[in-house]
């Protein structure tokens, strides 16, 4: 059964004719060219499909495309609209906060997420809070230090 | 391939005539975290999905003496209810392990009960209440103890036209405590689960729950230990007693989580941790 599905993607809104068992990193990615999330492990575990669904953390692979309809679904490529790095693109950047760059746009999405329900994370609940998030580069100080970083305030939008 | 049907119904009675339609060739979807990896990895290959999020089963509220939860709700919204952390803070002590931050934001109590791994975290917690489980169906609805709900790994007594609705929990007196292991802090199956709860007076216990989690083909309570406790004065060799005991019944096996022998030692100082915190000695 393939049905059109409405929804509001990095701000834009935006039509798609979707399956019951496509996920939103399946229509994301193959269906719209958005690439920014990716297909770790399409089971939930590594965290590199992490977008934000009604600024929540989701895992896309997980997702239905159909249960999307009508809300707001923030990528990567959303971080930045026109061109300027975010703040925590910045900090990643600068800290080294990764070396393949496969986990980082989930790290960046989950780290959104943390520092807008939580300005002022300490450490661990920092740690916690990326726990989902899997790096196979072992980039996990950095993220934390570049996260920190944010928080303090050193990269200002 | 046959296309895939998608569903939404907006009200538990129109769910209920579309399960007693496709019955189990219907998947039901909530927050898809185990659903959807089965589909992704073609475990498992339905007529149709029927989609259970619009049909507003996500509350927590107080009703007659008992904490009543809508199958629907989110692990994240029973880590930010109130009346969670304050009448039945074991749950979210549970709540907190379960899976990492973006599963909790869409996996739900229902799905965790319906998944019915033995491993499954929020079920411990539910069965030191005595809660009761609530399914309807077109032939209306019906309350199964969460203790008597499943039957194997991944198998439970819901008939396939039944959707469960709501999780009903008695505020029963005492101290409950919620342990657990696994191979890393977080995003972790248990290796080995435990949640007990003892209500003490003075330093006897007046009654006891010990559930064990991963250490058996379902989620187990542990009658022969609870009854070790019951009207006695509990100390540190008791509880020692009582964790062998109630290692003594489940039946642990090997996986590539771990082994039979380290569940038995792992779950010995679980129970035996958890009985320590909650009989205050």
């Amino acid at each position: 059964m393939k049905q059109i599905l409405s929804f509001t993607l990095n701000g834009a809104p935006v039509d798609v004719i979707v399956t019951a068992t496509e996920t939103l990193l399946d229509v994301l990615r193959e269906k719209l060219g958005v690439t920014g999330p990716k297909r770790g492990c399409d089971n939930g575990d590594c965290g590199t499909c992490t977008v934000l669904l009604d600024g929540e953390p989701v895992r896309s692979c997980l997702t239905i495309a159909l249960t999307v309809a009508g809300r707001q679904v923030l990528t990567v490529e959303g971080l930045s609209p026109d061109g300027d790095l975010h703040p925590l693109q910045k900090a990643f950047h600068e800290h080294g906060a990764f070396q393949c760059g496969f986990c980082t746009p989930g790290m960046l999405m989950s780290a959104k997420a943390l520092l807008d329900t939580n300005p002022n994370p300490s450490r661990v609940e920092i740690r916690e809070y990326m726990s989902g998030n899997l790096c196979r580069c072992g980039s996990y100080e950095e993220v934390v230090e570049a996260i920190q970083a944010v928080a303090a305030g050193e990269y200002k939008e | 391939m046959k296309e895939v049907s998608y569903f939404a119904p907006t009200e538990v009675g129109e769910a209920a005539k579309l399960l007693a339609e496709y019955g189990d060739k219907a998947a039901i979807l909530a927050g898809g975290t185990d659903l959807v990896a089965q589909l992704n990895y073609y475990e498992v290959k339905p007529a149709a999905l029927l989609y259970i999020g619009g049909l507003g089963l996500d509350y927590v509220r107080e009703k007659g003496g008992k904490l009543v939860i809508g199958a629907g709700t989110t692990t994240a919204h029973l880590l930010a209810s109130d009346l969670v952390a304050q009448k039945f803070p074991v749950l979210a002590a549970a709540a907190a392990t379960h899976g990492s931050p973006a599963v909790r934001t869409v996996a739900t109590i229902g799905g965790n009960l319906g998944t019915a791994s033995p491993a499954g975290d929020l079920i411990p917690p539910l069965m030191v209440m005595d809660a009761d489980v609530i399914l309807a169906s077109v032939r209306g609805e019906r309350a199964v103890p969460v203790k008597d709900f499943f039957t194997g790994p991944g198998e439970t007594v819901r008939a396939a036209d039944e959707l469960i609705v709501e999780i009903q929990v008695p505020l029963l007196p005492g101290k409950a405590v919620f342990e657990k292991v696994g191979r890393r802090k977080a995003q972790v199956c248990s290796i080995v689960s435990a949640a007990v709860r003892l209500e003490m007076d003075g330093g006897v216990c007046k009654d006891a729950r010990i559930v064990l989690g991963s250490m058996a083909p379902t989620p187990l309570r542990c009658p022969k230990a609870e009854g070790m406790l019951k009207g006695k004065a509990v100390d540190a060799a008791l509880i020692a007693k009582c964790a062998a005991q109630a290692v003594a019944e489940s039946d642990p096996i090997d996986d590539q989580r771990a082994t039979a022998w380290y569940r038995q030692k792992a779950g010995t100082a679980l129970v035996g941790r958890a009985l320590t915190k909650a009989a205050g000695v």
